[in-house]
């Protein structure tokens, strides 16, 4: 009997455009689409950044230190074009203009401390606002400060290694798996999470809310069906459609790595595949499991209480905020998963998901926010059957 | 056969619903300690104006509510102990009923006929005699949101039917539909007593009740003004027309 309901209620939800596309569309596109345009722009954006002809502006001697060194600029390091100025008023006024990007500026005793010896100093202008300006900047006076180093050195003929005592070398002794679990793992368990809880909001409310409204509730109570195979026939589609739009939503980033090639660098992309496992997949939608069936639980009975549709889904939104929010904290690098944080619902899930990845998930923690997890499914799928139960709900 | 006795029906207010009502009781009263009987082969009409507590009584007939007192017993079974059997054997027909309309009629008519475990083949024979009689095969395989009114009234009736049930419930069955609809509605009551089903219909519209019933209970804020046989009911007539006595009955209650 709770067969019958699901597979029909299923097949009613399946033909809903709403929920196919909460479910469905959104999830798997969502990802391509973002990150396709973010990797595409940002890499534009890099490219021009890094390759733009530039105009320099250099209040100093023409036939100076840093003039020769600017005339002899790598062109692997960008196209640029040197401007002499006067005076620095005019030389930001031309920055501000855009008619050149950088400024640079030498005191008139430059050349004197330079070949003296002693600390010469250089002012460098540049518009921050404008993207990739400010590296390209830094590589310029980084190359000066090469090349000055180079001629005091050779002038005081003292080998280069003489004035570098030391060589550190930094050895991360974790690994490429542990890093990206660690520092970035966060997003995905946030992305099942949110995706989740959306995927489940509309067939709930369609479910319930809809089939009061829709005067058709009724009916189905007035045959010899019991009410609490009712209400688990139609709570598990509200479940399987929020692990579906979960599902989707990873298919998604899953397609989006794979085919997009939003992933360039190889040993990342390696990290990623032997992250994606059977093994992983299988105990991530075993933490996922009784946290839909929490979502489904805490909006089961909202959807059974409301009268309408708007009324419905003007509780359970704002309700996203208060759920989906927690599961930001896997952002922070800090937060890890303990007795303390096992215990707290969406948070276990989150940091779990982030360990799992990481490859470095305690077992006994696993097993410590699946129960509390599976505890609070539970009091929800009790709360629903009460509030299902109610005479004044179930019907407008 | 349905029979109910000292049938009480209490709910209880909820804040919004007190202020709406404009009253300080925490409960209100729907039904108030009436009984009636219906019998097989008869058509029993529950007459009475909006907010009577028909649809309530109606309701509680099919199990759908509880009753707070009384007792209701349908082809000798308890409400009360034996609600999931009452449920296989009556049919409930509302005019207010909304169908699945992402469903095909015959998609929704096969989900009913699985919930009330009608086997297969019984199934197969059944729905294909609806369908003849009802003049289902054109739309079967249409989404319902698409059909007419009239259409989906014989879906409706379609599904009332489909396990044949032996007591069936109509609550305002006509209310909205057109004369050609309702007209379905009406054959359909006319074939149940035909077929010795017990029928129960609650209605406020005189001329149907008239043109139907075998046995009559007028009902105004829960409480039974009369119940008895249509006959009966125009032999003690004291106004002009049926209408007219049913009002003079309900005022002066």
């Amino acid at each position: 009997m709770i067969l019958t309901v699901f597979l029909k209620e299923l097949k009613d939800t399946l033909r809903d455009r709403r929920t196919i596309m909460m479910m469905v569309i959104i999830p798997i596109l969502i990802f391509p689409i973002i990150l396709n345009l973010f990797v595409s722009i940002s890499a534009s954006f890099e490219e021009d950044a890094a390759n733009k002809p530039i105009a320099i502006g250099l209040i100093g001697n023409k036939n100076g230190f840093i003039s020769k060194q600017l005339m002899h600029i790598p062109k692997e390091m960008g196209e640029c074009k040197v401007y002499f100025y006067k005076d620095s008023a005019s030389l930001i006024k031309d920055i501000q203009k855009d008619s050149i990007q950088i400024g640079i500026y030498s005191s008139s005793n430059f050349e004197t401390n330079l070949n003296n010896h002693k600390p010469a100093a250089i002012i460098c202008y540049f518009n921050g606002t404008d993207i990739g300006i400010k590296t390209r900047a830094e590589n310029y006076i980084s190359l000066i400060e090469q090349e000055a180093q180079k001629k005091r050195l050779k002038e005081l003929n003292i080998d280069q290694n003489i004035v570098k005592p030391i060589i550190p070398i930094y050895n991360n002794i974790a690994s490429d798996k542990e890093m990206l679990g660690k520092l970035a793992g966060g997003i995905l368990p946030y992305i099942f999470i949110a995706f989740g809880f959306i995927g489940c909001m509309y067939p709930a409310i369609d479910l319930f809310t809809g089939e009061k409204e829709r005067g058709t509730i009724e009916t189905l109570l007035t045959t010899p069906i019991s009410r609490w195979q009712i209400l688990f026939g139609k709570m598990g589609v509200v479940v399987l459609s929020g692990l579906m739009a979960s599902t989707f939503a990873l298919l998604g980033l899953f397609l989006s790595i794979e085919m997009l090639d939003v992933v360039e660098n190889d040993q990342l992309l390696n990290v990623i595949h032997s992250i994606m496992t059977f093994k992983f997949i299988f105990t991530l939608f075993l933490l996922l499991l009784p946290l839909t069936i929490f979502f489904a639980g805490i909006m089961v009975p909202i959807a059974v209480y409301a009268k309408t549709f708007k009324e419905a889904q003007s509780i359970i939104t704002p309700l996203n905020i208060v759920v989906v929010l927690p599961a930001m904290v896997g952002f922070f690098p800090g937060i890890e998963l303990n007795l303390t944080t096992a215990c707290i619902p969406v948070i276990n899930v989150v940091l779990s998901t982030k360990e799992l990845i990481a490859g470095t998930l305690d077992f006994s923690l696993l097993v410590l926010s699946f129960t509390v997890m599976l505890c609070l499914a539970s009091i929800s799928v009790i709360v629903s059957y009460k509030q299902f139960g109610k005479e004044n709900n179930i019907l407008v | 056969m349905i029979a109910v006795s000292n049938l009480k029906k209490e709910f209880s207010l909820s804040r919004s619903q007190r202020q709406e009502l404009q009253t300080k009781e925490k409960t209100t009263l729907a039904v108030n300690d009436i009984s009636f009987e219906c019998q097989p082969g008869r058509i029993f009409s529950l007459l009475g104006p909006n907010g009577a507590g028909k649809t309530t009584t109606l309701r509680m007939l099919a199990t759908i509510f509880s009753p707070t007192q009384g007792e209701i017993k349908i082809c000798g079974l308890d409400s009360r102990k034996s609600g999931q059997e009452i449920r296989k054997k009556i049919g409930f027909l509302t005019g207010s009923t909304g169908l699945y309309a992402r469903l095909t009629p015959h998609e929704l008519i096969l989900y009913f006929a699985n919930l009330y475990q009608v086997e297969k083949s019984e199934f197969e024979k059944r729905v294909n005699h609806l369908y003849d009689l009802l003049d289902m095969h054109d739309f079967k395989n249409k989404r319902i949101g698409k059909l007419s009114t009239g259409m989906k009234q014989k879906v409706s009736i379609c599904r009332t039917m489909i396990h044949n049930p032996e007591v069936v419930i109509f609550d305002e069955p006509t209310s909205g539909l057109d004369v050609i609809t309702a007209e379905n509605i009406i054959a359909l009551i006319r074939d149940c007593k035909a077929k010795g089903k017990t029928v129960i219909f609650s209605s406020h519209i005189m001329s149907e009740v008239d043109l139907l019933c075998d046995d009559i209970a007028i009902i105004h804020k829960g409480n039974l003004l009369f119940n008895d046989t249509m006959d009966s009911f125009k032999k003690q007539m004291q106004a002009k027309n049926l209408t007219a006595e049913f009002i003079r009955i309900v005022e002066q209650s």
